[in-house]
């Protein structure tokens, strides 16, 4: 966990309203795993907390990170407003990466909309000594721009759009249900919206398959502090931003919880 | 020459920065970026009874330079925080002042966790959250209801012989009234501000953000509203107060001196910058320094004079 001031090396619009920003960092480069994340200052102090953005490359030899993220607020869109050569306030790497650690293994890679974020480090990371099949899904071809930022030379790759216009017609599931009954994977990885999560772990299941997934939650603060990213689990309560974002999916109660009310506010 | 020495409620620290509870954790989780002994004084997570998972839903939303919470006081529970926690700290080697909010949802539980906590020698202050809502009066916050606000305070003192600081609320008609309460039924101090009831509805789903529809608000939009109660209080009572409330800069922390405060507390703003209390202390020095104040303690109330 670092934080340091990094230089804008690039920041653009990849297509629809999800950019790209490439820094120059240094401490903060090293221990950078796929699947963490990290906290980025907005610009102009109107929003005064830092974003979690997750991590979509890091290149250590050029001691460079990249975020792919996208405008979906007045925080983001100050990101989006930051310029080549402007210095950015970042902490991370923060939380809990995707298991890299194995050899020799069959695993399938899925990932939906901005859930691809991670993905490119992730498959990179994969690849080196296992066979990874990839399913890319998004609701059209805007979503699936930020493909011509991967390298997937050797890689099974498998794109699903909602509208057809790019790859099959569909979702990420029905590829995912087609290559699961024909293959056996030793692990699933997944990143999307919920709903999308949801139904890849219930298909991992399914076929006896581990499966982790990268949660997303609103939070303050990054190192479980806060507590606002706190969820329920099977193992008791965990810190999305420190025990997660990646979870086994098996500990997860309940993807979308019914928001249930209490008497009244009760602060910190 | 430290000019930041303070003593406070008969306790020494060796400045006058503290973290307001719910910020800081248990002063562990910012230990890679500095190291938590720089503060005067540690404000840990409130503690309850019990284990509570707090709420439900949606705990977080952010408005223009601030943010709402609703996090309800999910803790791991006294026992834990003896058995595990408390360790913890001390082999991470924090020897600075802890500072220990408690809470309950009735007076029972507030006199029981005063009692646990007054048995714990590491704990140099106990501070009393009157802001969660009693649930025997309609869920009407503690701190809201000065007999309430008066009863807590009286029982809770007399178990315990630490330094009592009672936390007071904001949402209230007269907040000085609130602190002479407390203050002739047994507090040593008081802290304010506690955080604002608000609230931000989304208006693409046309709900309200917060799983728990309403959140206390704080960050530097509240200071102003923090600075004026600190202030008022100042005036009202003859007993010290801990400010906080959207203090973001050792110019924030300045003013809540200068309005009365002996200590200050940092909350949300470290979530933004972790290491927002080391520039105090070194601000506070130089301020110190460069204006020939020998000690901080010469600043506290000066805007009233």
């Amino acid at each position: 966990m670092f934080l340091e001031n990094c230089e804008i090396l690039e920041n653009r619009l990849v297509a629809g309203h999800n950019y790209l920003m490439r820094v120059r960092g240094d401490k903060t480069i090293d221990p950078a795993k796929a699947g963490q994340f990290y906290m980025l200052q907005c610009k102009n102090g109107f929003y005064f907390l830092k974003r979690p953005i997750s991590l979509h490359y890091v290149d250590k030899e050029k001691r460079e990170l990249e975020f792919y993220y996208e405008v979906k607020g007045g925080g983001t869109k100050d990101l989006a407003f930051m310029k080549v050569g402007e210095i950015i306030n970042i902490q991370g790497p923060l939380g809990t990466g995707f298991s890299t650690d194995m050899k020799d293994q069959e695993l399938l890679v899925v990932g939906g909309g901005m859930g691809m974020a991670p993905m490119k480090l992730l498959i990179e990371a994969l690849s080196k000594s296992n066979k990874v099949t990839f399913i890319a899904g998004g609701r059209d071809g805007v979503a699936m721009e930020i493909m011509s930022n991967f390298s997937l030379d050797g890689i099974e790759t498998h794109i699903t759009t909602d509208d057809g216009s790019v790859g099959t017609k569909g979702n990420v599931i029905v590829k995912m249900e087609e290559l699961m009954k024909d293959k056996k994977f030793d692990m699933v990885f997944t990143c999307g919206p919920q709903k999308m999560m949801e139904a890849v772990a219930k298909t991992a299941k399914k076929y006896s398959t581990k499966c982790e997934i990268s949660l997303e939650a609103r939070m303050a603060c990054g190192v479980k502090a806060c507590v606002g990213c706190s969820i329920k689990t099977k193992v008791g309560m965990k810190k999305v931003c420190h025990d997660g974002p990646v979870f086994d999916s098996e500990t997860i109660v309940d993807f979308d919880p019914v928001l249930e009310k209490t008497e009244t506010c009760c602060g910190n | 020459m430290n000019r930041l020495q303070t003593k406070f409620l008969g306790v020494d620290f060796k400045n006058p920065i503290v973290t307001s509870s719910g910020c800081f954790g248990f002063g562990l989780e910012y230990k890679e970026y500095f190291d938590p002994n720089i503060l005067g004084g540690i404000g840990i997570k409130g503690l309850t009874v019990e284990p509570r998972d707090g709420n439900y839903g949606t705990r977080i939303a952010e408005t223009p330079a601030g943010m709402l919470n609703c996090v309800g006081l999910e803790n791991p529970g006294i026992d834990y925080f003896e058995s595990h926690i408390l360790p913890d700290m001390k082999a991470n080697g924090i020897t600075t002042n802890i500072i220990a909010n408690i809470n309950g949802k009735t007076v029972e539980e507030y006199v029981e966790i005063a009692k646990r906590v007054d048995k714990i020698p590491e704990i140099a202050v106990v501070e009393l959250n009157i802001s969660c809502p009693n649930v025997k009066d309609g869920g009407m916050a503690f701190g809201a209801n000065p007999e309430v606000a008066a009863r807590v305070t009286r029982e809770v003192r007399k178990v315990t012989s630490k330094p009592l600081v009672v936390k007071l609320s904001p949402n209230v008609t007269d907040i000085a009234s609130i602190a002479k309460i407390v203050e002739e039924n047994g507090a040593d101090a008081v802290s304010l501000i506690n955080t604002l009831l608000g609230m931000v509805i989304d208006i693409r789903t046309k709900k309200p953000v917060l799983g728990n529809t309403f959140g206390g608000f704080s960050g530097p939009a509240v200071k102003p509203v923090a600075v004026r109660m600190v202030y008022q209080v100042y005036k009202a009572v003859n007993i010290p107060i801990i400010g906080m409330g959207g203090i973001s800069c050792v110019e924030d922390a300045l003013e809540f001196i200068m309005a009365g405060a002996s200590m200050v507390s940092i909350g949300s703003a470290i979530f933004s910058n972790p290491m927002l209390a080391v520039e105090i202390e070194q601000g506070l020095q130089k301020y110190c320094e460069e204006n020939g104040i020998e000690n901080i303690n010469e600043l506290v109330g000066i805007a009233h004079r």
